[in-house]
């Protein structure tokens, strides 16, 4: 009887158990699906939160906020000090807070005036450059911009510039300016070591914009200030999260023509772009800038909603050869490389034809620039490149051996699937014998700029300020980013005939860079270009575009240049307040 | 204070009164256990440290030229690499590296803005936290609560599915797997935001005290900041958690069942304790003993998942630092950031064998 009522409760106790454990699961399990729907589909999360930025089914009617704009990016801030900074990510963030004497007009390469109340006076032998300040210039705080503070705080560009990290000065100051001073309130003199013609356009750069003297003291570089940081400009940094992001909210004080559209620019920085590619389909971000491959562009491209905007930059590829080393101090060996690169095949087998080919050193768009390239050597052109071999005696018993090196990642990992391209091209000849080699970059940049280790190489290049002097003068003067083509002109390696060319290049360059004549500035170019081609100083390959991925909501303005990438010209400057935001 | 002051105060300071409450009160084995323990891992640090000083000077590679490009003339990169001193003997630079680590100065970055390294991990220190400690209880709970219930229901289709679950979780690519999450729960349902720690707007209302979100949220009030932090956790925590799970899961069924077979399981089995209180209550306590001491050894694990995740989710923790300054060969931020986890590892590893000794009443010291 005992056993049985013993059997009967461990039963019970079975039962009990079963019971329990399945309640319990059942508990859980609808826990977990409860927490799941209210997390994933519940109310958004924010008020100012964009109608696309989710596509997560609102509960509730979000209440109004301020407009934002989020702007994701995979570059990083190196500095925020215009006597220092010298990157195009800060330089676009000094810009868009701060203001210069002239100044690019959105989505255009023209230069206009912007604080300056007009173009600057030159004087007859081109060293003094006088602007006249606008009278109504004031930070974000408030505090007025008189012509003295402003000399002072260019003065800090002269003076500390060189002394900090990214050293923006002895690039873009030191060498040209002597001195700034200012004889009275709105009065700025700019007096030059020699006479630059394009020097408008170095004053239309990041580095030439006032600084806040509170923030951006005269003694020391101040890098990374805390926020709130004032300028002069459209915009104020009014928060910034090292790694994350940066917010700019409108200058109230900002009396210029490029009023702010929006409430609030937000900056994200992404560290893959792969994740920004995927946060701009969701609508984490309502534009993707730079960077995403070509890969991720192409996809996008496709993407509903999402509009791609093509910003042909000022980004080039191109091969530089050492004129002092065999082969390379053949010209006809130069020549036969220029006849047989396809350009095309580059661009349309690795970028799925997202960068386009380059026939001149400056890219189109830029003073001078035509396809001098194409026109002299019309390449893919094997016969013509055998043609200038043979003269040389090399054929295909006696081939001519080039040693080739690259960065692997610096450019992209693009970079060896052309770089093994061109071998194909150069080898196909039956000429040419390539050896390839990947140096890591930081010891591949002294090596091949240094001019003494190797035959020739892959460099990119982005200008400075947006001037063609900017794409020829680095590759010919001194050692030319180790094309050593002025050793020409000296008469050291090479044959009479390159001397005289070499030396007729120097000449054209020097003449165009004080040259202010418009016109006759780009007939020296164009003839420039042509004897810089017949030299082949370096090879152009391709120009690479920038893309500008963003919402159907997001426009560009119309009132000024190239709406469809949000205004961003071909001096790639990007002027957040264009921007506009549907609801 | 610094963020990161905060929270070894927060996290620091009670593991330093409970080593001194053992060291008082703790038998005389347990303390010269501890003590020994202390003295093999200032070694392990300086040895950690030295080998990625060296390593990381004798790979090709120089951050100031990798950092400045063509443009740089070499005036200018050799005034930086003096500035910076790297152009003393190796031997000073690693001398000046020791006296460093010593005394937990980490310098300033080679590259950038030349920020000092404490203030870089400071931001981004709080980060790895907010990631890891919700990866690591994800891990453990599926993995515990997984592994017991294979154990309970094992060679039924229920054990085969878990541990099918667990070898394919475990050997999924994490960086793959985080992509998948992504454009499941972010892109195509709209779920969950696929990047960063909070949305960017939110994040503007938020009060940055010891920068962990969710913590600064909570303390703060801010209630759709701390709703914003945990939308925003979900998936690098699946990412990590889940890949994770697998090893803890496969842990803790194999001791609960050898446990499950003893003689006392037996009894209790005899004595009509109902099946769920045998495994639950009296096998799964003693089965978790090496499962905790899985868990010391996985911080490091957890810890270079937490690289790949917080690259994949844009996360803005150490992981993603020591990626980014490896590849500009910023020497000091690289050498800072592995003498941080492997300070990190050392310690952890260290509480876990304390805490296994309080636990397990047999282990004798």
């Amino acid at each position: 009887m005992r056993r049985t009522r013993k059997k009967e409760r461990l039963k019970s106790v079975f039962v009990e158990d079963k019971m329990y454990k399945k309640s319990m699961y059942t508990i859980m399990g609808l826990l977990v699906i409860v927490s799941m729907l209210l997390t994933a589909c519940g109310a958004k999360e924010t008020a100012v939160e964009t109608p696309l930025a989710t596509e997560a089914p609102a509960a509730t009617e979000p209440p109004a906020g301020p407009v934002s704009i989020i702007i994701g990016v995979t570059d990083q801030i190196a500095s925020l000090d215009p006597a220092d900074a010298y990157s195009t990510h800060d330089w676009e963030l000094i810009r868009n807070t701060g203001r210069t004497l002239l100044r690019w007009n959105p989505g255009t390469s023209d230069l206009v005036p912007d604080m300056a109340t007009g173009m600057p006076e030159i004087s007859e032998d081109g060293l003094t450059y006088t602007f006249t300040l606008k009278d109504d210039i004031k930070f974000g705080d408030g505090l007025a911009l008189t012509a003295p503070m402003f000399a002072e705080q260019l003065t800090r560009l002269l003076t500390i510039g060189p002394s900090c990290p990214n050293d923006v000065a002895d690039a873009l100051a030191i060498p040209y300016v002597e001195s700034i001073t200012a004889p009275d309130d709105t009065t700025i003199v700019f007096q030059l070591k020699a006479a630059i013609a394009y020097f408008p356009q170095l004053v239309a750069t990041a580095p030439y914009t006032p600084a806040h003297p509170d923030t951006f003291l005269t003694s020391e570089c101040v890098l990374f200030p805390s926020a709130p940081v004032y300028g002069v400009g459209t915009w104020f940094i009014s928060q910034f999260t090292q790694n994350e992001q940066i917010v700019l909210e409108p200058n109230t004080f900002y009396t210029g023509d490029l009023t702010p559209q929006v409430d609030q620019i937000i900056i994200r920085y992404f560290s893959d772009p792969q994740t920004l590619a995927l946060a701009v389909q969701n609508g984490e971000v309502d534009i993707a800038w730079r960077f995403l491959g070509p890969q991720l562009i192409t996809e996008l491209e496709s993407t509903e909603g999402l509009t791609v905007g093509t910003v042909n930059g000022g980004a080039i590829r191109f091969l530089v050869f050492n004129h002092d080393m065999p082969p390379m101090d053949d010209p006809n060996v130069l020549k036969a490389i220029a006849s047989v690169i396809d350009r095309d095949a580059i661009s349309d087998s690795v970028y799925s034809g997202t960068v386009s080919p380059l026939y001149s050193q400056n890219p189109p768009g830029f003073l001078g620039a035509t396809e001098v390239f194409d026109t002299m050597y019309q390449s893919p052109n094997i016969d013509g490149a055998k043609a200038f071999l043979a003269d040389s005696g090399y054929n295909e018993t006696n081939k001519c051996v080039l040693d080739l090196w690259y960065p692997p990642e610096h450019y992209g990992a693009e970079t060896s699937a052309w770089m093994e391209i061109i071998k194909q091209q150069l080898e196909a000849t039956g000429v040419f014998t390539v050896n390839l080699t990947a140096q890591e970059w930081s010891t591949y940049v002294p090596a091949l700029t240094g001019g003494n280790a190797y035959q020739g190489g892959v460099l990119g290049w982005f200008f400075d300020y947006p001037d063609a002097s900017n794409y020829f003068d680095p590759f010919v003067y001194n050692g030319g980013m180790g094309t050593d083509v002025a050793l020409a002109a000296e008469g050291s390696t090479f044959g009479e005939a390159i001397n005289e060319k070499a030396q007729q290049l120097l000449d054209l360059l020097s003449a165009a860079d004080v040259e202010t004549d418009l016109a006759a500035r780009e007939a020296l170019y164009e003839q420039a270009g042509e004897v810089y081609a017949d030299l082949v100083v370096t090879l152009p390959l391709f120009f690479q575009a920038e893309h500008v991925t963003y919402r159907s909501n997001i426009n560009g303005s119309s009132a000024f240049g190239s709406p469809e990438t949000l205004n961003i010209g071909g001096n790639v400057e990007f002027t957040y307040s264009m921007l506009t935001k549907e609801p | 204070m610094t963020p990161i002051g905060l929270i070894f105060c927060i996290v620091g300071v009670p593991f330093l009164i409970l080593l001194v409450y053992i060291m008082i009160t703790g038998s005389t084995g347990l303390r010269r256990y501890i003590i020994t323990r202390i003295g093999l891992t200032l070694p392990m640090v300086f040895i950690m440290g030295s080998m990625v000083f060296f390593i990381m000077h004798v790979l090709p590679g120089d951050p100031i030229t990798s950092a400045l490009g063509p443009k740089a003339t070499p005036e200018i990169v050799e005034n930086i690499r003096e500035s910076l001193g790297l152009n003393e003997p190796l031997i000073v630079q690693y001398g000046v590296f020791l006296k460093n680590m010593i005394t937990l100065d980490f310098g300033n970055s080679l590259v950038g803005g030349h920020r000092p390294i404490i203030d870089e991990m400071s931001e981004r220190f709080p980060a790895t936290l907010e990631l890891v400690i919700p990866a690591a209880i994800l891990a453990l709970m599926i993995g515990i609560i997984g592994g017991t219930f294979a154990a309970a229901k094992r060679k039924t289709a229920r054990d085969y599915s878990l541990r099918i679950y667990s070898v394919i979780i475990y050997s999924l690519p994490i960086f793959w797997f985080g992509l998948m999450l992504q454009l499941l729960f972010g892109v195509v349902l709209g779920w969950f935001p696929i990047s960063g720690r909070i949305d960017p707007v939110i994040g503007t209302t938020l009060e940055h005290v010891t920068n962990i979100y969710s913590i600064d949220a909570f303390i703060s009030r801010n209630w759709l900041a701390l709703y914003s932090v945990i939308r925003h956790l979900v998936l690098p925590t699946l990412t990590l958690g889940l890949i994770l799970s697998g090893v803890f899961l496969r842990m803790t069924r194999i001791n609960v069942i050898e446990t499950l077979q003893t003689d006392y399981i037996a009894a209790a089995r005899a004595r009509g304790i109902r099946e769920h209180a045998v495994v639950y209550q009296h096998a799964l306590k003693n089965a978790m003993i090496p499962v905790i001491t899985l868990i010391g050894l996985q911080v490091a694990i957890l810890l270079a998942g937490a690289v790949l995740t917080e690259t994949i989710f844009s996360w803005p923790g150490m992981g993603s630092y020591l990626v980014l300054r490896i590849s500009a060969r910023d020497y000091n931020a690289v050498q800072s950031v592995i003498t941080m986890f492997a300070l990190l590892v050392a310690f952890i590893s260290l509480a876990v064998d304390i805490i296994y000794s309080l636990l397990d009443p047999r282990v004798k010291y």
